[in-house]
């Protein structure tokens, strides 16, 4: 049907591996066994059971759909781009396993105009900022004295602890919070009078990276299962 | 010939990419809708139920039910602890249920002499809660960082309960309250200029809808009681005993309350 002229010979069937290649790939990387090597990176601990749909939920309409939509866009004849491929992960995303009445710092009271300033530091808005995804670990924030930015002026009333909560934040010791104080307040467990009864700074680090969790393991609430949260969204 | 099949080639291809539409324009509902408040009413509006809700909880539920030896507590979440939220926790319980639900208000409590200090005003927010203080007027800006219309409300000490328990608190830092005094401010943030009617309704019905959850969450805590007396739950109040009322009945006294005001300004703008 199509006469192909001999100089061009090379090219073609170039095109056509080319397009068996492509449309292959396409087809496997998008098959549920191979995403662990479409992910950017091993899950963070608790993670490693999901399917990348738990997060990455697919955009809305089909890829020609999206393409057209975001080239009408650019052209002006639309006003708003769509996503392309999959939706944006938000704070949503996680809270619809994570959230929790007894929340001690949820990330929404932290838009409030007052934390301008903290959030600067430490952009407690999102949880990405503590807990970037696709890193093997608990916790990524990089340095744990984040309680200085909101906590300067923490007094205690009849404070239990040996050396006192005041003559700690005079001394700038921030890491020592996290040694008694888990951030979002979700383990039952009594907390320490004396400094050198805290959990060491070492062991806690070792938590951050993934370890085993110094604070106990009872928990008032655990987040949902990706089967239990596909019942929450009317999948069975 | 060529140059037909790269024409023909090209046509294909636009027919393709537009043989399926675009992805649907999400139209919002009320793109067509007038819009028929400005931002500020609204939050005047959704403030002023706050307040009566808020009273109502505090008298009637916190102070009347104190005197049933019913406990209030800040750690009222914490298993070991058998009692029910204090005013300002009841109020971040309704801020979290909003933000759950698909309504972009946010609400949150202040002030200059708060019981933690992580609640204590900053930057503009002090300044304005100083003028507040002097005259009791709400406070309109616009937050130009987070891109969200913002009001601040004078939050008073109503009842007898809001002035004892913050007075005798053992991590107070003002002991001598007084009622009527300006004890901080409630600060209100919505995207939108101006609302339709129907997004005014969505705010309200946020709110409503907040009261109850937190509202229900009380009540679920006192399933779990084991020490403490349960009050009954029904359509009485702790005034008349250990009673609780229902969500339910506790809502429609709120809206007994607050419906007058609220009434007035949906209907002045359905005119």
């Amino acid at each position: 049907m199509f006469k192909v002229s001999p100089l061009r010979k090379r090219q073609v069937i170039g095109g056509i591996i080319g397009v068996i290649l492509g449309v292959s790939l396409f087809y496997i990387f998008t098959l549920d066994a191979t995403e662990d090597y479409v992910s950017i990176g091993p899950m963070n601990v608790g993670h490693e059971p999901l399917n990348c749909f738990a997060c990455h939920a697919d955009a809305k309409g089909n890829l020609i759909q999206q393409l057209q939509s975001n080239i009408s866009h650019t052209f002006g004849a639309r006003e708003e781009g769509v996503e392309f491929g999959t939706q944006d992960v938000t704070v949503d995303n996680c809270l619809q396993c994570h959230d929790r009445p007894n929340d001690r710092h949820p990330t929404y009271r932290f838009s409030e105009p007052r934390f301008k300033d903290a959030i600067k530091h430490i952009d407690a808005t999102t949880c990405i900022t503590c807990h970037t995804e696709h890193k093997e670990e608990r916790v990524s924030v990089e340095s744990i004295n984040y309680c200085m930015n909101c906590h300067q002026d923490l007094t205690v009333e009849n404070d239990p602890l040996d050396i006192s909560h005041e003559a700690l934040i005079a001394k700038e010791q921030w890491f020592t919070c996290i040694q008694c104080h888990d951030f979002h307040g979700n383990h039952k467990y009594d907390v320490p009078e004396k400094m050198s009864d805290t959990i060491p700074m070492h062991i806690i680090q070792a938590y951050f990276d993934g370890g085993e969790d110094p604070y106990g393991t009872d928990k008032k609430y655990i987040a949902l299962s990706q089967e239990e949260w596909l019942k929450t969204i009317g999948v069975e | 010939m060529k140059s037909i099949m790269k024409q023909l080639s090209a046509l294909a291809l636009i027919f393709i990419l537009n043989s399926c539409g675009g992805v649907p324009e999400e139209k919002t509902a009320d793109a067509s809708e007038e819009k028929a408040f400005a931002v500020e009413e609204v939050l005047e509006m959704v403030a002023k139920e706050n307040d009566v809700t808020r009273t109502l909880y505090t008298k009637a539920i916190v102070g009347k039910g104190k005197k049933q030896g019913m406990k209030f507590d800040e750690d009222w979440r914490k298993d070991d602890v058998e009692a029910g939220p204090l005013p300002a926790l009841f109020l971040r319980g309704v801020a979290t249920s909003i933000r759950k639900g698909p309504v972009p208000l946010g609400l949150y409590l202040g002030s200059d002499y708060p019981i933690n200090a992580a609640n204590k005003f900053q930057g503009q927010q002090a300044e304005l809660f100083t003028e507040i203080k002097k005259n009791q007027e709400p406070k309109f800006f616009y937050d130009e960082e987070q891109k969200l219309h913002t009001a601040m409300f004078a939050d008073l000490a109503s009842a007898g309960a809001c002035v004892t328990c913050h007075n005798d608190h053992p991590q107070t830092s003002k002991s001598d309250w007084k009622l009527g005094d300006v004890m901080g401010a409630t600060t209100w943030q919505y995207p939108k200029d101006s609302l339709t009617y129907k997004e005014t309704v969505a705010v309200l019905n946020s709110y409503a809808k907040g009261t109850v959850d937190i509202y229900m969450e009380y009540l679920d805590e006192i399933k779990a009681f084991e020490k403490s007396k349960k009050p009954e739950i029904g359509d009485k109040w702790p005034a008349e005993g250990n009673y609780l009322p229902t969500p339910e009945v506790f809502l429609d006294s709120v809206r007994k309350l607050s419906s007058y005001e609220t009434m007035k300004h949906l209907v002045a703008s359905a005119k």
